[in-house]
């Protein structure tokens, strides 16, 4: 395997008018029980900034994300959000991080509204010893608005498209209120035209919201014109960057072999397209 | 008609069978969402177990009943959590594990048991004031813990992941909700029986689910079919000199299939634009 050269772009924020970092990996390494997920992982995504995640199949972008949620510990080094060890991470922060994990089919059948759903957003905000109110479900009704999903509030969630579903997963992100926004494959098993709508959604919450989004894509030509930084990730985090500064052939084919070709438009190829 | 309904022991019956299908229907809404519908079995069997051996060695049933129930949904919750083990593969092995137990404690008794075998098949006839008074405290306890996290609760039915996520101790409320099914199951014990209980747990709730595209009106409705089949069931096995579990489980059945028959839910829908 070659050496990852994560010195051909700085990992450090730097060039970006953001605020301070929220998330700090220092030298992190994460351990599966078959072996390492991630190795010696040193990040640090600012206030206000939007991160790509991109590499293959099975090179750690979802446990980056997991990690982030506080639910995997590193083995070796640290990682810090919000300036908290993550290993200390309360139910509080957690709350301060809103995700929308890889779209799984939900049952068609099981019993909850979409109003219901997104509600569910708010019961790590309130705490235990409060229950939703008014106010609740305000926030919650403006989280639909945010998506243009509010007409489907009263719908069973099982009904609607995999698209439909993918936005109201959004909303009960953004009915936390959150400081940072973790998406993983938000675009997968949705149609062309959709992948747009609900990239462009993302695109006007980080604009609209400030919010700090890190998102996670199999999908490079999707999320490049997007995100104001990649990070490519095989186990090890290979380059940080702008997508000009990334996709590079020599850069991109350390991760994803020979078979990637990139174009005179910018667009990338991959021979053998799956995704985490 | 009327008349009999002044007789004491029916009247505790009925009030059993309410609280009993209430209790029951309600934790099962959980039980049927997040998928542990088989604990309802393991625990109800373990505890039996618990039953037995209390009567072998002199001891009072319930707190044995307990700690064998609780025993099982945690150990059970432990196994799936750390995914050592499939559920229904732990299940199936403590299931008859505490059978085999069961069955050899009352193996080991000197004389013929009629009360252990009460606890299998269920007594409601004969239900004391004081063992309705257990109960209510119990049932009350039960659905007031429901009810108060249920914002928890129905996030953990849903996704316990994504609750654990966002900031919902969703490890401590699944291990939360085990010990209320415990707690459920050991109560019920006597009364409607460790295969009745099993019964109460899922039919109820699973009607309920067929009915409606709402967590909030699934728990309502699951609760109202578990009180009346289970009063029901009580006044038909009265009139009709019917076994009063057999009555009560066969009525919430035939409630079950009509349900599936006229559910809304497999009507077919204009797709949603």
């Amino acid at each position: 395997m070659a050496h990852p050269h994560p010195a051909h772009t700085h990992p450090h924020h730097s060039d970006h008018q953001h605020g301070k970092p929220l998330i700090r990996f220092e030298h992190a390494s994460f351990l599966y029980p078959h072996g390492p997920a991630l190795e010696d992982i040193t990040l640090e995504i600012a206030d206000g900034e939007f991160l790509g995640i991109i590499g293959p199949n099975g090179s750690g972008k979802t446990t980056l994300l997991r990690a982030i949620l506080g639910l995997m510990p590193p083995s070796q080094g640290s990682l810090r959000i919000f300036d908290c060890a993550c290993q200390e991470l309360r139910c509080h922060h957690r709350a301060m991080i809103g995700y929308v994990p890889q779209k799984r089919s939900v049952d068609p059948y099981f019993p909850i509204t979409v109003h219901e759903a997104v509600m569910m957003g708010r019961a790590g905000v309130i705490g235990l010893w409060r229950r939703t109110g008014r106010q609740d479900r305000e926030i919650a009704h403006h989280a639909l608005e945010d998506v243009g999903m509010a007409e489907y509030e009263d719908h069973p969630l099982g009904a609607l498209s995999g698209g439909q579903q993918q936005r109201v997963f959004i909303a009960r992100a953004l009915a936390q209120h959150p400081q940072i926004l973790l998406l993983d494959e938000p675009t997968t098993g949705i149609d062309t035209t959709t992948q747009h709508t609900v990239m462009e959604l993302i695109q006007r919450l980080h604009e609209d919201l400030h919010l700090t989004i890190v998102l996670v894509s199999h999908d490079i030509n999707l999320i490049a014109p997007l995100a104001e930084r990649l990070a490519l990730l095989k186990t090890r985090l290979y380059a940080v960057g702008t997508a000009r500064e990334i996709l590079r052939k020599d850069i991109l084919a350390q991760v994803y072999g020979p078979q990637i070709l990139t174009t005179d438009q910018g667009h990338v190829i991959v021979a053998d397209h799956h995704h985490d | 008609m009327v008349d009999f309904l002044t007789l004491g022991f029916l009247q505790r019956a009925i009030v059993a069978a309410a609280l009993t299908g209430g209790l029951c229907s309600a934790i099962g809404v959980f039980v049927v969402l997040r998928g542990l519908a088989f604990i309802g079995a393991g625990t109800a069997h373990a505890a039996f177990a618990g039953v037995a051996l209390a009567y072998l060695i002199g001891a009072p049933p319930m707190p044995l009943a307990l700690v064998f129930g609780l025993g099982t949904a945690w150990i059970t919750g432990l196994l799936e959590e750390r995914g050592r083990m499939k559920l229904d593969v732990s299940i199936g092995i403590f299931y008859t594990a505490t059978m085999a137990l069961a069955i050899l404690f009352i193996g080991m008794m000197k004389t013929y048991n009629a009360e252990v075998y009460g606890y299998l098949f269920g007594s409601i006839l004969s239900v004391t004031s004081e063992e309705l008074q257990m109960t209510g405290a119990l049932a009350f306890l039960v659905v007031g813990l429901l009810g108060f996290f249920s914002k928890e609760f129905f996030f953990l039915a849903f996704d316990q992941e994504m609750a654990e996520a966002s900031g919902v101790p969703a490890r401590r409320f699944f291990f939360l909700l085990l010990t209320l099914i415990a707690i459920t199951v050991v109560v019920s014990l006597k009364i409607v029986g460790a295969i009745l209980v099993f019964a109460l747990l899922l039919i109820p709730p699973a009607t309920a689910y067929q009915l409606t595209s709402s967590l909030r009106r699934m728990m309502l409705y699951a609760v109202s079919i578990g009180v009346l089949v289970s009063i029901a069931g009580v006044l038909l096995s009265f009139q009709f000199d019917l076994p009063t579990g057999p009555a009560i489980v066969l009525l919430a059945t035939g409630v079950f299939f009509l349900a599936v028959a006229f559910s809304p839910k497999h009507r077919p829908k204009p797709a949603l634009s």
